[in-house]
Order: structure tokens, then sequence, then C-alpha cells
């Protein structure tokens, strides 16, 4: 009995040793958590699902998803913020959306973004709007014309308060002088059926999430919010092309808790460039309409720095909180 | 098609069938385990499996975990699922009375009944169905939830003044969180577990199964029945043909009202088995029998809440919209193995669409084999002294709802929940209508404001939709109807005394 115990307390001194002292020559001994601000089966998870099994492969562990979803990611990234920085714990970063929490619930916010670490992003998806197949408007100019003729009549779907898709939207409101009613959902899927059962005008929301009803000719992207246009719905044309120079999209990337050792950092940068580069991970996220755009720790930080400035300068310009 | 029928009964299909629907059932009679939880835990597990033998483990896990709520919900009053709160109404009591192995063969063939209707309706009509889902708009949402509402408060209680006291108490809970529409955090105390508002899972384990540990600890029986019953539980299992033949027009009442519910997206299970209980009590010549022990009370819940399986995949599969929160993860799972959902799953990917839906019939038949085999087994869990048997229910209780966002914050809610139901039972307030109400009360408040954004707040606008009107009506009736019927009964006894508000059946 006693000799028993002994070997379970060598065993638990024995298994907590690694996490003291990490370094990238025996890293990683032991499964890697991969948090996920969202629930299990929706697309930040999917996507963190398939990252986590081409980064496992190459790390010879295992990347398990924990998801830890509530208040719209809130609850997952103080979790990754306060995690200890042992390379055991990393996480998804959705972003504007992890951006604009530390000033639009600064009161209350659980994580500091200087505690998240960014790695690399993999995926950036255009906003776009899109209306029913049997919609009069077929263009973004026929569309803008009409809610100019009737100010704050037609309606518009959004995300919800404060999301890419409503920042999205006050953006083209901004850039065209038109003025929206907008209508609330919760997640593109409900706003989608509000939009082919013919109850809203227009939806604002993710290429990824519309792709699908376009290319089966159910619904109609008059505009999408990117630089370029996009190989998933390649006849959608850009804001730009049509003079209105919005872009915006959502972006979702892993990152690690701030103050990991220097090599273990290097090592996981490394692998996320293998996995990105990987053919099949890239024909994985083409099939779910996911556009992948990579970009890796410096660059990616410069990314969310940039992104931080432009909705901070928004929000103090003119919250859409109001309290 | 054929090679879509042989892929189920190939070995690999039949072994992946028989473990999603023995887990499925576990996950179902567990409290704390949803089945929204089951399939969701699937979904790491179906990433290494072929796309179709992912679908057969996901679509076996939800229906069995609808069916295996009943289970625990008629033994121990402890529904396992919210599908089954209505169960408990009619199946405790007859168990309670001996008749538990009854209880559980109607349910067992009523869940057979409804979840084979229900895959029919997928297999053979689904896309002039799946429209239905299109016509319902924030206006007739708004409508139905009110329905809904009405309906449950007019069910459980002996006196329905406590039965609205408990649903507004519901709907007041149902307020807490983010506002998306403007961004407020509602009643969260800066807590950004409350957040998402209170979640449903930690009230409704806390409500049934903690407070029902609870009244265990106390009673001084030591056991969940009277010895006497407990000896009963060798009676019968499959029910007689005349009980059947009773309860054909239910169990096709049920199935209809299970499948139209499960097509809305948003309204689930529980808000079927409601409704459908409360029809086949407005249609039987005996409606003063149900809450005391009825099996069409068995029959008509457990028929719905079954038929909402195939339902609800209706209009996940033809049109990519999820009928509830089961199927929105399993549009997840679809995803994950590159097939979008749409028409195109019934055209370029057909073989795995198919052998999904075949999968649910056999795991239809499947659980209720199980269950009819089992049911005598099971039903020795009520011989077990309550000593052992409330630690268990409280331990299940709080793994499940840790596991449900691993938050030890839901942990505490389930105890807070627990004593509160504990004090309600004894105070003889229902649970149900509180439970109900955190589910519909957010999609009251969305659509209704969701309505309101688009007519401009004019309120007159739910009376300019034609589905709208109807449902106005539907509501009216429900609410007209007790009223008429115990006026009618006062004028037939010659006496009687008023009820609190008119709605009926609380003459105790």
């Amino acid at each position: 009995m006693r000799k028993t115990f002994a070997a379970f307390a060598a065993a638990a001194i024995l298994g907590f040793l690694p996490s003291i002292g990490a370094q990238a020559a025996d890293y990683p001994r032991k499964p890697i958590e991969m948090i996920v601000a969202y629930g299990a089966g929706g697309s930040t998870d999917i996507m963190a699902r398939i990252f986590a099994k081409y980064a496992g492969e190459r790390l010879g562990q295992r990347v398990v998803v924990i998801n830890k979803p509530g208040a719209g990611g809130e609850i997952g990234w103080t979790a990754l913020a306060n995690a200890k920085p042992d390379g055991y714990t990393i996480g998804l970063i959705n972003s504007p959306v992890v951006e604009v929490y530390p000033f639009t619930r600064a009161k209350t916010v659980g994580y500091d973004l200087k505690k998240i670490k960014p790695l690399v992003n993999v995926v950036t998806d255009p906003g776009m709007i899109a209306v029913s197949a049997g919609s009069p408007y077929k263009t973004l100019k026929d569309f803008l014309d009409a809610v100019k003729a009737r100010p704050g009549e037609v309606t518009l779907s959004h995300e919800g308060i404060g999301g890419d898709d409503h920042l999205a939207a006050l953006n083209v409101q901004k850039a065209t002088g038109a003025k929206f009613k907008f209508v609330t959902f919760n997640g593109n899927a409900e706003a989608t059926v509000a939009l082919l059962g013919g109850h809203i005008h227009a939806f604002e929301g993710n290429m990824s999430e519309a792709a699908a009803q376009i290319k089966e000719g159910k619904i109609r992207g008059l505009a999408i919010w990117a630089a370029k246009r996009q190989d998933a719905v390649p006849e959608v044309p850009t804001g730009a092309e049509q003079g209105v120079n919005v872009i915006a999209a959502a972006s979702r990337g892993v990152a690690v808790p701030a103050g990991l050792p220097k090599d273990v950092y290097e090592k996981l940068l490394a692998v996320s460039r293998e996995v990105v580069a990987d053919p099949a991970f890239r024909a994985e996220l083409a099939k779910l309409n996911m556009p992948i755009n990579p970009m890796f720790g410096d660059e990616y930080q410069k990314f969310l720095d940039d992104s931080f400035k432009t909705l901070k300068a928004m929000w103090d310009a003119e919250p859409w909180i109001k309290e | 098609m054929l090679s879509a029928l042989l892929r189920v009964v190939s070995p690999e299909g039949l072994l992946v069938l028989f473990i999603g629907t023995l887990a499925g059932l576990i996950v179902g009679a567990l409290p704390g385990l949803s089945s929204t939880m089951g399939v969701a835990l699937c979904i790491p597990i179906t990433f290494s499996m072929p796309s179709d033998m992912s679908l057969v483990l996901m679509g076996a896990v939800y229906v069995s975990s609808v069916y295996g709520g009943s289970i625990t919900a008629i033994l121990l009053r402890t529904p396992g699922t919210d599908a089954s709160i209505a169960t408990a109404l009619d199946g405790f009591p007859l168990a309670v009375a001996g008749r538990s192995g009854e209880a559980l063969g109607m349910s067992t063939v009523a869940s057979l009944f409804g979840g084979t209707l229900s895959a029919i309706a997928l297999l053979v009509i689904a896309p002039p169905l799946a429209k239905i889902a299109l016509i319902f708009g924030p206006h007739e949402y708004t409508i139905l939830t009110v329905f809904g509402l009405v309906t449950i408060v007019g069910v459980v209680s002996d006196n329905p003044m406590k039965g609205v006291i408990t649903a507004v108490a519901g709907l007041l809970l149902a307020t807490v969180g983010f506002d998306n529409f403007t961004g407020f955090r509602r009643f969260t105390f800066g807590n950004s577990e409350l957040f998402d508002g209170v979640p449903l899972l930690p009230a409704l384990i806390g409500l049934f199964s903690v407070s029902q540990a609870l009244n265990l600890i106390v009673s001084k029986d030591g056991g969940i029945l009277s010895k006497e019953a407990v000896l009963d539980v060798a009676g019968r299992i499959l029910p007689a043909l005349p009980d059947l033949k009773r309860c054909f027009r239910t169990l096709m009442r049920s199935s209809f009202i299970g499948i139209i519910v499960g097509i809305l997206p948003g309204a689930g299970t529980s808000i079927a088995a409601f409704i459908a209980y409360n029809e086949a009590r407005r249609h039987s010549p005996t409606p003063e029998n149900f809450g005391k022990g009825e099996l069409e009370g068995v029959a008509a819940p457990e028929s719905a809440n079954n038929a909402v399986t195939g339902g609800s995949l209706i209009p996940t599969l033809t049109l990519g919209i999820p009928g509830n929160a089961v199927t929105a993860v399993f549009i997840g799972g679809l995803t994950i193995h590159g097939l979008i959902p749409g028409p195109k799953l019934f055209t370029d990917h057909a073989e795995t669409t198919y052998t999904l839906i075949f999968s649910l019939f056999f795991a239809n038949f499947l659980f209720a084999i199980i269950g009819i085999i089992g049911a005598r087994w099971i039903s020795h869990v009520t011989r077990i002294p309550g000593a052992i048997l409330s630690p268990m229910i409280i331990i299940f209780s709080v793994i499940g709802s840790y596991a449900l966002r691993n938050s030890m914050f839901d942990v505490a809610l389930v105890l807070a929940f627990g004593v509160a139901g504990f004090f309600m039972e004894r105070w003889r307030y229902p649970a149900a209508p509180l439970v109900i109400a955190l589910i519909l009360g957010p999609l009251l408040e969305v659509n209704f404001r969701r309505s309101m954004e688009i007519a401009n707040w004019d309120m007159t606008t739910f009376f300019t939709r034609p589905v709208s009107v109807v449902l106005c009506a539907l509501v009216l009736l429900a609410i007209a109807y007790p009223i008429y019927e115990h006026r009618k009964a006062r004028r037939r006894a010659g006496s009687g005394k008023a009820s609190p508000l008119g709605a009926g059946r609380d003459i105790d």
C-alpha cells in the first residue's frame, strides 16, 4: 500500500516536472490544449480542429481542442490570456472581435490584449452584402439607391451589435451616406432563413457562411468587402469595384499566452508555417469556403494593432453601444 | 439508395449504429448530459471517421438520447433532457402506482412511432416541408412562443396562478445576459459567466434532478418508490393492444405536431412534447386522469419529441438551416467532412445523405429493442436506496453541469437551482413552466424586437400576416378553451369554485 502511494507520488512529481521548464528541445512532451472561444461545430471550431490535426502531426503530440464558449468569446480569451505560458495551452482568436472588448467592455472585460501573443493568422473571411435570388436589386448601386430613396426603411441584417458584420454595415453607411434599417440576428444561419423567407431585404454577413447558398443560386452577393474578388464566389464584385471603399472581414488565427519561452514560440511558429503551406490543409479550408490569409508573428501583431487603432478611433468618434 | 441501405447494414454501419444508440441512451438518461452535448461530443470522434459513418453516429446519438431522457423521467422524475419534462407528468405517477414497466413500454413504442414517422417524412417529403421553415418570420415566431407559453402554464399545474408565477420567474431569468440589440449587459453583475444569460442545462438539472435527490434525502421511505410499487416492477412492458388502439389517434396527432415543430427553427423537443400533451388531454374523454398516471399522457409527449428528430433534420439537410441546437451541431459535423448542407446533399452526396436517413430508421428500432428488453432491469433503479441514489444523481448533475462549458460557476448554479426546486416542490410551484419560459423567453424577446424593428414598433403588424393571424387565434383558443371547459364542468356539477385565472383545472 505504502509502496503504491510512493509510486503514485513519484509519478505525480515526474509528471509535473516537464511543465516547470519547457525547452524547445524536448517540447512538446505532452498533448497541447487549444482553447476555442466558441462552441463545437461552429466555423471557428471547425477551422481550429483542422489546424490542430495538421499541427499535431508535426509536433508529435496531439493538439486537443477545448471549447470554452460564452460572452461572445470573452470567456475563452480570458482563459487563454491567463493560461500558463508553457506552450501547453494555445488558442484561437477572432479579429476584430477580440480587439473591441477591451474598450467596448472596458469595465468588465476579463483579459488584457497584451497578455495574448499572436502566432499565425489562418483565415480572413470578408464581409458581404447579399440579397435573395428573387430580389429586385441586381447590383450594389440598385440596392443603395433604394436605401437612399427610402432612408431607414430598407432592412439589413447583422449578427449583433458591435460584431464584425455590424461594424462593416456602419462603415458602409459612413462611406455612402445610406441609412439602413438594422434587424438584429443571433448568427448568420438565422439571418439567412429570414432572407430566404423574404422577411428582410438584405443580409450583411461573412462570405464563408453565404457561399454555399450563393453557389446554389438561392441568394445573390451584391458586394464583397475585400481588396480583391474571392475564389469561392468569383462572380461577386468587390465594394471598391462599385465605388464603395470598405474593407471588412473576420479573421481567425492562433495565439499563445504572452511570456512564452522564445524557443517554444519559435518552434510553434515554424510548425504553423509548415501547416498553412501544406496543400492538403489548404484544400480542406478551400472546401469550406474559408479564404486562407497567412500572417505570422510580428506581421500578425501589426495587423491586429492597426485594426485595433481603426476600431478604437471609430468607437471614440461614435460609440455603437451607448450607456 | 440501395447502396446507402447496404452501408447501414454493413458490419461497420451496424457497429457504429449500436454504439451510437447505446451512447445516446446513456446521454439521454443521465441528468446533466443533453442531446446537444451528446452530438457535440461526437464531433471530435467523427473527425477521423468516413463521413457517412460519422453521420450515422451523430444521428443515432440524437434520436436515442431524445428517447433515453424518458427513462429517468418515468422512473425517478428526473428528466434526462428537456425533451422529457412533459413525460414525467404522467410517467412518474404511473411508476408510483407500480406500472413503471407499462409506462416505459408505452414511452418506447411512442418514441419508435414518432421517430419512424418523422424519418419517413424526412425521406419522402423533405423539400416541400422545408418551405414551412421559410414561411415563419419573426412575427410568426413571436406568436408561436406565446402559444407555447400559454399551453404550458395550462398543462402543468393544478393551480394555474402558480404556473403563471413560475413562468414569469422564468421569463425574468431569461432577460439576464448580453443584449445583442443594444450591447447592454443585463443583470450580469459584472460576471462574465452570466453574459450569455442563465444557461438552460444547469436550471434543468437543478430544478428536476438535484431537487429530486434532495427529496430523497429527506423522505422517510428510503427509496424513490414505496415498497409495494417496487415489487410490481415485473409487470407487463409492451403495451396491450386495446391500449395501443386507444392511443393511436394521440400517437398520430403528436407525431404530426412533433414533425411541424421540429421543422421550425428554434422551437424544440420540449415545446413539441408539451403542445402534444395538451392536445392529447383536450381530446381525451377523461382529461381529469392526466397528471395522475394516464398512459396517453406518456404516449403524447414521447411520440412528439421523437418526431422532432426527423423534423428538425428536414430544414437542416435541405436548406442548411438548423431546426434546433442539436442540428446546429449537426451542420458543424457535416461541414467538417466537407458536406455543405443544401439540395446538393441529395444529389452530389446522395449516398452519404441517404445512409444517414436510413440509419435513423434502424436507430429508432434499435433503441426500442434495447428499451423493451432492458425495461425490466432498468426499472430496478427504483430499488436503489435513496442513500445511494441521491448522491449518484447529484454527482452526475455536478459533472454534467461542469462539462457543459468547463465552468465552476455552472456547478454553483445547479446547486442553487436544486435548492430552489426543492422548495418549489414543497410549496407546490411547478418547475416546468420556469424551464420552458427560460427556453422560450429569449426566442420571444428577440423575435418580438426583431418584428418591431421591421415594423417600426407598430403592434398591429401581427394581424397583417395570414400565418400570424391564425396563430393569434390559436392563442386565444388556448386561453378560452379551458375556461369554457371549466364553466361546463361547473354547470354539470352544479357547483364549484371559481379559478383564480379562470383557466380551470384547479379543483383540488
